[in-house]
């Protein structure tokens, strides 16, 4: 689970599945796609959701003091901060 | 006081009862489209089935803040007994926290989950909601609020008591049970778990599936 390829097919599978995004528009996320703020569907249950299957999914533990609003802006800054947390 | 329930029976003698267990709290709504559906199509193959509100949700009149999973346990027990002929008991998600106390001739449960994960996510999306407002709190923080007052979490006012025992329920052994997950293989069903969606969905071919699945296993059993 540490390679950042399979991090990163991890993570949009499971923005597909918490956001609806579909196959497609999860294959077209990039490093600067917009999240919370730029989706509607990003409420602050989708990014507790999102936390708690990136616990299950990825295989790691996320505390409180790590979370700030950078990290869900843009999909590159959350693909940044799990491939931070599974090679921790 | 008796809770309302969907019942979906088909002409004629049924072959049994199956009894839906729904996710619990936010889950439910974003499930329930694809679990009546499912319905349906047992109730086509020849089963009754069931989906009771449990007591605080839905269109019950009891203050969610009065209920705990102690009590969803027994109320299902409740629905459960009174059922005549043979009943496999259906659970979703942390719907399998409660569905054990309740007498069956088998269980089915589909992705159970653990009732700390569950809380989690709900006191999450509180402190980011609290972020949003320009609130201050943390897991810890909103932990020690729910040792002595019901805490707000996610439209949810939840009890103490609920609180304390989401936080350590597991699924309980019960048998004879078959467990599927979402996926591929021979105990996996094919489909998206809608009940993560953060807008309400359906999932048609899962809803066969799901149908499938809980006939075939009914036949494993011997019940019909």
């Amino acid at each position: 689970m540490t390679e950042p390829d399979t991090v990163d097919a991890t993570l949009r599978a499971l923005l597909a599945d918490v956001l609806g995004l579909g196959e497609d528009r999860a294959a077209a996320l990039t490093e600067d796609s917009g999240l919370f703020g730029a989706l509607p569907e990003f409420d602050s249950m989708a990014v507790a959701t999102v936390l708690t299957e990136m616990e299950d999914r990825l295989g790691i533990l996320i505390d409180d003091d790590e979370i700030d609003g950078e990290i869900f802006e843009t999909y590159g800054n959350l693909l940044a901060f799990s491939l931070r947390k599974v090679t921790d | 006081m008796s809770e309302h329930h969907l019942r979906i029976a088909p002409t004629g003698t049924p072959r049994a009862t199956i009894l839906f267990v729904p996710p619990l709290f936010d889950e439910a709504n974003r499930s329930r489209r694809t679990l009546v559906l499912a319905m349906r199509a047992l109730a086509a193959d020849g089963f009754t089935t069931l989906l009771p509100d449990l007591p605080g949700q839905n269109e019950s009149l009891i203050p969610l803040e009065q209920v705990d999973l102690a009590s969803w346990q027994s109320a299902l027990a409740d629905v459960a007994a009174p059922i005549d002929g043979p009943l496999i008991i259906a659970a979703l998600r942390g719907g399998a926290l409660i569905d054990h106390q309740a007498n069956a001739a088998a269980w089915w449960r589909l992705a159970p989950v653990g009732g700390a994960s569950l809380l989690r996510t709900l006191m999450r999306a509180r402190v980011a909601a609290d972020r949003e407002a320009g609130l201050t709190s943390s897991l810890d923080s909103l932990q020690a609020e729910a040792a002595t007052a019901p805490l707000l979490l996610a439209g949810n006012k939840l009890s103490p008591a609920m609180i304390a025992q989401l936080g350590g329920a597991e699924v309980q052994t019960v048998a004879p049970l078959r467990t599927v997950t979402l996926g591929s293989g021979a105990d996996a069903i094919a489909g998206t778990p809608l009940w993560l969606r953060a807008e309400p969905g359906e999932d048609a071919a899962m809803a066969k599936a799901i149908a499938a699945d809980i006939a075939a296993w009914s036949t494993t059993c011997g019940i019909s």
